[in-house]
C-alpha cells in the first residue's frame, strides 16, 4: 500500500449542495482526496454518491459550495472543463457510441490532430497503454459487440488517455463477475501506484474494505464519516452505511402445494443485443416463491418478457394448471388466466407518470371490465376501489386521487404497481427486482406483500439480482447464467454455492 | 459552454426540468405566447402595407357587426372543427395523420359518386353521402395505418405521400369523366338540392354546424368517458406500459386511425355538400395542416378544438377580406397560424424547464 | 436510341435537387435532429434563387448560394426551436413547412416575383466532349451544379467519415451523452448540422427555380421536400445509398416528359402519381427487409438536456 506522505489534498469539495426540484440529493457535503490513494465512496442506493461525483465531473452544477484543486478554487463548468483539469469519470452507464469502434470512441474523447493522421498515432498510443496496464481488447470492434468488461476497458482507456490524474469509477464492478473484478482491482492498484488518485463509488462493502486506502460513507445525501479500513469491523461499517443493523430472518413458505406452473424447454433467439434463453425448464408450486438468482444481463429480462407474452418464444411450453399451454397466448389472454407482472423498470413499463393515481390503478380492472361498460367508465367505482387499495397498501403522499403518478416517490410508486397487479387475486406472479431502488421500509413492505400472495396460494417467480432478497424469500432457487438455468437449490442453502453458480 | 482557465465566480446558465406548474401559470404562459404570436403577425401585416386601424376593422368590426360575416365565420369553423377532431383522435394514438387532405379528397369523391350516380332514394341521399364520405376517408388511411402497425413504416411520410396520390387522382377525375358537362369547368356537376346540406334559416349557416358540434360531443365522450378513451390515454402516456398490461395496442391504434380517417372524409363531405355544392379541385387546400395545428393548440381537447376553430375561422374570413381589399395573398393566414403555433410550442419550454443563473 | 440519350441526359438535372436535399437531410439527421420541414426549406431556397435573378440581375451562381443562405436563415429559427427550446421536432418541422409556404407566397407577391420567367443557368458546353455520341450529352452536357453536387458528395463523405468534427457529428446523433461527457458541445454541433442541412436543402430549392423551371410560382417544390425525407429512410442515412435513390427518382421524373414528347399516350395524372407511389412502396420494402431500425441514428428526434435525471 502506498504511503500517503503529502498532507495537502489534491481535491477538496467544500459544503456542496445539489437538489433536483424538491429532492435534496446532496446536502452540505465536504469531501477530500489525496494523491496516490484509492478512496472508496460507500453508501446505499440513493445515498448521493453518484450525484456528488457528477458534480465533480462537471455533469451537474452544484447549487452551493466550492471545489478546490491543489488549493485553488476552480469552477467546473462542464465535462470539458473537468477533463482539462485532469478529472475523468467512468460512469455507471457507459457513455459510449455503440455503433462506433472502440478506437473511434476513444478518438471522440481524445482527438489527436486531424482525424486521418491522428487515428494512426492514437492507435499506437492505445496499444502501448494497454500493454502497460495489461488490457486485452480488439479496438477495431464495434463497441456494441464488445462484452461489458471490454466496454468498461474502453471507458477506462478514454479516461487514462485524456490525461486524468483523478479517476472516478462509478459502481465499476456492478456488471463484473468475481473473477473479472479481481483483475479490475489489479489495474486500479497499478494506476494508483503510478500517481493517480482513484475514487471508487460502490455499495459493496467488501470491495471497499479490501481495496481502498480510505473509505468515506454517505447516507441520505450526507457524509457520515471518513475512515481507514483498519479502523472498523465490517459490522461497524454496516451500521454506518444503513444507520441501524437490520437482521432479516428468511421468510419461507409453510404450505407448498402441487405443481402449478411448468416451464418446459423455453428457447428464444437473440436479436438486438438480448441474451437468448437456452432450454429453460423449471416448476413452480402453489404457495411457493421460486427465486431466480443471477448477475444482471444473463437473460432475466428476456425470461420475464417471454413469460408475459411480450416477446416470442422459439420453442417450449408454459404449462399453467387449469389453462394448459399458454405459450401461444397474447399478453391479455395470459393475464386473464391469472398471470401478473411487476417489471424491473417500473417507470418505463408499469406507470404512466402523466396520468392520475386512479387511472394508473384502475386500468387493469378496467381491462377486466370491472368498471362500467365500454361506453361509460364507472369512474366513481374506480375511485372508490383505488382509494381502498391505497389505504390497504399504505401508499403515502396521496393528496388526492387525481394527482399525477409522477408525483409519487419510488417506494410508493412501486406499492401502487403492486396494488394494481394484485387487485385481480393473481395465481401466478412474476416479480422482477421488485425492491430495486427502494428504501429499507418500502423494501420490507414490498416483500411482505409478495409473501402474503404466496401464503394465499399463488405461485411466485421472483427474479432478482439481489442475492439477499433471493435468500430471504425463495423456497426454491434457480441460478440463471448465460440464458440458462445452471443450478437449482432447495432453501435453505449456502450463499457461496449460489454465488459460485452465478459467476461460473 | 466551454470556458477555459480557472475563472472565479463566473455566471453560468443552468437548465433543469421543473416541477409541474399550476394551471394558472400555464394559462398565463399560454396567453402571453398567443399574444406574442399575434403581435408578430400584426407587425408583418403592417410591413406588408396594411393600416393598423384597418386590421381592427377587418378582423373585429367587420366580423362582429355584420350577421352575414358572423355566419360566414361559423360556416368556416365547421370543417376546421372536424379536421381538428380528426387530427386529435390520431394524435391520441400517437399517430401523426398528415394525410387529412387526401382523406378529405376521397371522402368527397365517395360522396360525389353517390350524388352523381343517384344512388339510393332521394330522402336518404344525404345520409348515404355522409356514410360514403366516412368510408372514403377510412379507405385512404387504412394502408398507412396497417403498414405503420405491422411494419412500422413512418406514418408521417406515408400519409403525406397519399395526399399527393389522392390529389392527382382527383385531377384525373375532374379533368376527365367527372368534368361538369354543363359548364366544362374542371369540377363535378352541381349536386341536386336534396344533396346539399340544408340551411338552418339564419344567413348562410347550414346544418353542418350541427354535425360538427355533434361530432365534437361524440369525441369528447369517447375521450373522457369511454373505455376506449381511457385506453388511449394510457397508450399516449406510456406505450410500453399499455403493452405490458395486455392492451392490444395495434388494434387501439387501428381504431383511432379509422376514426380519424372517417372524420377527415366527413369533412370532405361537409365542404363539398355544405359550402361549395359540388366537388372542386381545391376544396381541401390547407385543411390538413390547419387541423393538426388546431388539435395541437387545443391539446386534443374537443371543446378546445371548437374554440380554436372559431378563432382560426375569424382569421380565415378576415384574411379573405384582406385578400380582396389589399391583395394580401391568402397565404398570410397560413403564416399567422404558423407563427401563433410556433410561439405556443416554444412557450412550452418555459412550462417544462427552469433556467437559473448560478453564481459562485 | 435517341429516346434513351434524351432521357438519360435529362436524368442528372432531375436527380440533382434530390441528391442535394438528401445530402442536407442526412447531415442534419445524423446529428439526431429530425427535420420534417424539408419542404419548407426547399421552398425558401427556390423563392430566394428566383428573387435574386429577378431583382438583382443575372447571377445564377450567386442566386443558388443565396438560396442556400436564406434556407439556413430559416434553419436558424428551426434550430432555436428544436435545439434550444426543445420543441417537439415533428411539430417544429410542420411549422417550418407552414411558415415557409406563407412566407414565400407573401414575399414573392409583395416583391412581384411570381410568374416572371428568367434565363437562369444553362448547361456547360465542353465542346467536342459534349459531341461524343451517347456519353457526351449524358456526362458532359450538364449544368455546373450537377458537377458541384458530385464534388459536394465527395467533400461531405470526407467531412462525415474522415474528420474529428464529422466523428462528433455522427456521435451526437447516436449518443449525445457520450459527446457531452467527451467535452463536445451538443447544442453547437446540432445547430451546425441544421444550418448545413438547411443550406443544402435551400440549394436544392434554388436549383429547381434557377436551373429547372426558370420561373417562380407558389409551391413550386410540389412535395419534393417530402420525397427527400422518404429518400433519407430509403438511403438509411448512408451517403452512397442516397445517390442511388436520387438517381432512381431522377430517372422516373425525367421519363415523364420524355414519354409525352415521343407521343406515348399515357394517363398523365397516373404518371404524376408515380414518384409518390414508388416512395411508399420503397418504404414498405425497406421495412419488410427489417434492417431499417439499426441504421436509424439512435438519438433521432430526441432533444438533449444534460441535467435530466432518471
Amino acid at each position: 500500500m502506498p504511503k500517503i506522505t503529502r498532507q495537502s489534498h489534491l481535491i477538496e469539495m467544500e459544503k456542496i449542495t445539489k437538489s433536483f426540484g424538491d429532492f435534496l440529493a446532496i446536502d452540505q457535503v465536504s469531501f477530500n482526496l489525496t494523491q496516490g490513494e484509492i478512496h472508496a465512496l460507500l453508501g446505499e442506493n440513493g445515498a448521493g454518491k453518484s450525484s456528488l461525483m457528477n458534480v465533480l465531473a462537471g455533469i451537474y452544477a452544484q447549487d452551493e459550495g466550492q471545489i478546490k484543486l491543489d488549493g485553488n478554487t476552480v469552477d467546473i463548468t462542464g465535462p470539458a472543463m473537468a477533463k482539462s483539469l485532469g478529472i475523468g469519470m467512468v460512469h455507471q452507464h457507459y457513455k459510449l457510441v455503440s455503433s462506433f469502434s472502440a478506437l473511434d470512441n476513444i478518438a471522440l474523447t481524445v482527438p489527436h490532430g486531424t482525424y486521418l493522421s491522428g487515428i494512426r498515432d492514437l492507435r499506437k498510443i492505445i496499444i502501448s497503454k494497454m500493454s502497460e496496464i495489461g488490457f486485452d481488447l480488439d479496438i477495431d470492434k464495434q463497441v456494441g459487440k464488445l462484452s461489458v468488461t471490454e466496454q468498461q476497458r474502453v471507458e477506462i482507456l478514454k479516461v487514462l488517455l485524456g490525461g486524468a490524474k483523478i479517476i472516478i469509477l462509478d459502481e465499476p464492478t456492478a456488471v463484473l463477475t468475481d473473477e473479472e473484478s479481481k483483475g479490475f482491482f489489479k489495474t486500479i492498484k497499478l494506476l494508483a501506484e503510478s500517481g493517480a488518485a482513484v475514487i471508487l463509488v460502490t455499495h459493496k462493502l467488501k470491495e471497499a474494505m479490501n481495496f481502498a486506502d480510505r473509505i468515506t460513507v454517505m447516507r441520505g445525501g450526507r457524509i457520515i464519516d471518513t475512515i481507514t479500513p483498519e479502523d472498523l469491523s465490517e459490522e461497524q461499517l454496516i451500521r454506518l452505511i444503513i444507520g441501524e443493523v437490520i437482521i432479516n430472518e428468511p421468510n419461507l413458505s409453510k404450505d407448498i402445494g402441487d405443481r402449478k406452473i411448468s416451464l418446459q424447454n423455453l428457447q428464444t433467439t437473440s436479436h438486438d443485443g438480448s441474451i437468448a434463453l437456452k432450454n429453460i425448464s423449471l416448476n413452480i408450486r402453489e404457495g411457493e416463491i421460486y427465486g431466480i438468482a443471477g448477475v444482471g444481463g444473463n437473460g432475466q429480462t428476456e425470461l420475464a418478457s417471454a413469460l408475459m407474452g411480450l416477446s416470442k418464444l422459439e420453442t417450449g411450453a408454459i404449462l399453467f394448471n387449469g389453462h394448459g399451454d399458454i405459450s401461444s397466448m397474447r399478453p391479455d389472454q395470459r393475464r386473464n388466466c391469472g398471470l401478473v407482472y411487476i417489471p424491473a423498470d417500473r417507470q418505463k413499463y408499469a406507470l404512466a407518470g402523466q396520468l392520475s393515481l386512479t387511472e394508473n390503478y384502475a386500468i387493469s380492472g378496467l381491462l377486466r371490465h370491472e368498471f362500467g361498460s365500454w361506453l361509460k367508465v364507472n369512474s366513481f367505482k374506480a375511485c372508490e376501489k383505488a382509494s381502498e387499495a391505497f389505504k390497504e397498501y399504505d401508499i403515502m403522499g396521496v393528496r388526492n386521487l387525481n394527482q399525477k403518478a409522477a408525483s409519487l416517490s419510488g417506494g410508493n410508486a412501486q406499492k401502487l404497481v403492486i396494488s394494481r397487479e394484485f387487485s385481480s387475486n393473481p395465481s401466478f406472479i412474476i416479480a422482477h427486482s421488485p425492491s430495486r431502488g427502494l428504501d429499507i421500509r418500502a423494501t420490507a413492505a414490498v416483500r411482505a406483500k409478495l409473501c402474503m400472495a404466496r401464503d394465499n396460494g399463488a405461485a411466485v417467480l421472483l427474479i432478482s439480482e439481489d442475492l439477499d432478497e433471493i435468500l430471504l424469500l425463495s423456497d426454491t432457487i434457480g441460478v440463471i447464467n448465460g440464458g440458462s438455468i445452471v443450478a437449482e437449490f432447495e432453501a435453505p442453502t449456502a450463499r457461496q454455492d449460489i454465488g459460485k453458480a452465478m459467476v461460473n | 459552454m466551454n470556458y477555459s482557465g480557472n475563472i472565479l465566480t463566473k455566471k453560468r446558465l443552468n437548465l433543469e426540468v421543473r416541477e409541474p406548474l399550476g394551471l394558472l401559470a400555464k394559462t398565463i404562459i399560454f396567453l402571453i405566447s398567443v399574444f406574442l404570436g399575434l403581435s408578430i403577425s400584426i407587425f408583418i401585416l403592417i410591413l406588408s402595407g396594411v393600416n393598423a386601424s384597418d386590421l381592427w376593422n377587418e378582423f373585429i368590426i367587420y366580423i362582429f357587426t355584420s350577421q352575414k360575416n358572423l355566419s360566414a365565420v361559423l360556416v368556416q369553423a365547421v370543417p376546421l372543427t372536424i379536421v381538428g377532431l380528426s387530427a386529435a383522435v390520431a394524435f391520441r394514438a400517437k399517430f401523426w395523420n398528415i394525410g387529412i387532405e387526401g382523406q378529405m379528397i376521397f371522402g368527397a369523391i365517395a360522396a360525389t359518386f353517390i350524388a352523381t350516380n343517384d344512388v339510393g332514394p332521394e330522402s336518404m341521399r344525404l345520409a348515404l353521402m355522409f356514410l360514403a364520405a366516412a368510408a372514403g376517408g377510412i379507405g385512404w388511411i387504412i394502408l398507412p395505418a396497417i403498414i405503420k402497425i405491422r411494419l412500422d413504416v413512418n406514418e408521417i411520410i406515408s400519409t403525406l405521400l397519399m395526399n399527393y396520390i389522392a390529389f392527382n387522382f382527383l385531377l384525373h377525375l375532374l379533368y376527365g369523366s367527372w368534368r361538369d358537362p354543363l359548364t366544362g369547368f374542371p369540377n363535378s356537376q352541381q349536386y341536386d338540392a336534396f344533396e346539399i346540406i340544408p340551411l338552418i334559416g339564419w344567413q348562410s349557416l347550414n346544418f353542418s354546424i350541427v354535425i360538427a358540434i355533434f361530432l365534437a360531443a361524440v369525441i369528447f365522450w369517447l375521450f373522457v368517458f369511454s373505455r376506449f378513451g381511457y385506453m388511449l390515454r394510457v397508450l399516449h402516456s406510456n406505450a410500453n406500459m399499455a403493452q405490458s398490461l395486455g392492451i392490444r395496442v395495434g388494434i387501439l391504434i387501428f381504431l383511432a386511425t379509422i376514426i380519424s380517417g372517417a372524420l377527415a372524409g366527413i369533412c370532405g363531405f361537409a365542404v363539398s355538400a355544405g359550402i361549395e355544392s359540388r366537388m372542386t379541385q381545391s376544396f381541401f387546400v390547407g385543411y390538413g395542416f390547419s387541423g393538426i395545428l388546431i388539435a395541437f393548440l387545443a391539446r386534443e381537447n374537443p371543446i378546445g378544438i371548437l374554440i380554436v376553430s372559431l378563432l382560426f375561422s375569424i382569421l380565415v374570413i378576415g384574411g379573405q377580406s384582406l385578400q380582396v381589399f389589399y391583395q394580401i395573398p391568402f397565404a398570410m393566414v397560413q403564416l399567422i397560424q404558423a407563427i401563433i403555433v410556433m410561439c405556443v410550442a416554444g412557450s412550452e419550454f418555459f412550462i417544462r424547464y427552469r433556467i437559473s443563473i448560478l453564481k459562485r | 436510341m435517341d429516346f434513351l440519350v434524351f432521357w438519360l441526359s435529362n436524368v442528372p438535372s432531375f436527380a440533382a435537387p434530390f441528391a442535394l436535399g438528401v445530402l442536407g437531410m442526412i447531415i442534419c439527421e445524423r446529428s439526431g435532429v429530425l427535420n420534417l420541414g424539408a419542404e419548407g426549406f426547399v421552398l425558401v431556397g427556390a423563392m430566394s434563387g428566383a428573387g435574386v435573378l429577378i431583382s438583382l440581375g443575372d447571377y445564377p451562381l450567386s442566386a443558388i448560394i443565396i438560396a442556400g443562405a436564406s434556407a439556413s436563415a430559416l434553419g436558424l429559427l428551426f434550430g432555436f426551436l428544436v435545439v434550444l427550446l426543445r420543441v417537439n421536432q415533428v411539430i417544429a418541422g410542420l411549422i417550418m413547412v407552414f411558415l415557409a409556404q406563407g412566407l414565400t407566397s407573401l414575399i414573392s407577391r409583395n416583391m412581384g416575383w411570381v410568374n416572371k420567367p428568367f434565363s437562369g443557368l444553362g448547361r456547360i458546353d465542353f465542346g467536342f466532349l459534349t459531341d461524343i455520341p451517347f456519353l457526351g450529352p449524358v456526362i458532359f452536357g450538364q449544368d455546373i451544379i450537377v458537377y458541384i453536387t458530385i464534388l459536394l458528395y465527395i467533400l461531405s463523405f470526407y467531412f462525415i467519415y474522415r474528420t474529428n468534427i464529422g466523428l462528433r457529428l455522427r456521435a451526437v446523433g447516436e449518443n449525445p451523452d457520450a459527446v457531452d461527457a467527451a467535452g463536445g458541445n451538443v447544442i453547437l454541433l446540432r445547430f451546425m448540422a441544421i444550418l448545413i442541412g438547411a443550406f443544402f436543402l435551400g440549394v436544392a430549392g434554388g436549383y429547381l427555380t434557377v436551373v429547372v423551371a426558370k420561373i417562380w410560382v407558389d409551391g413550386i417544390s410540389g412535395g419534393r421536400g417530402w420525397i427527400i425525407i422518404a429518400l433519407v429512410i430509403f438511403a438509411r442515412w448512408q451517403l452512397w445509398r442516397s445517390i442511388i435513390g436520387a438517381v432512381l427518382f431522377g430517372c422516373i421524373e425525367a421519363l415523364i416528359p420524355r414519354l409525352a414528347a415521343v407521343g406515348v399516350q399515357l394517363p398523365q395524372y397516373f404518371i404524376l402519381m408515380l414518384p409518390y407511389v414508388v416512395t411508399i412502396l420503397v418504404m414498405i420494402w425497406s421495412n419488410l427487409k427489417g434492417n431499417n431500425k439499426q441504421d436509424t441514428p439512435l438519438a433521432l428526434g430526441r432533444p438533449y438536456l444534460r441535467e435530466e435525471r432518471h
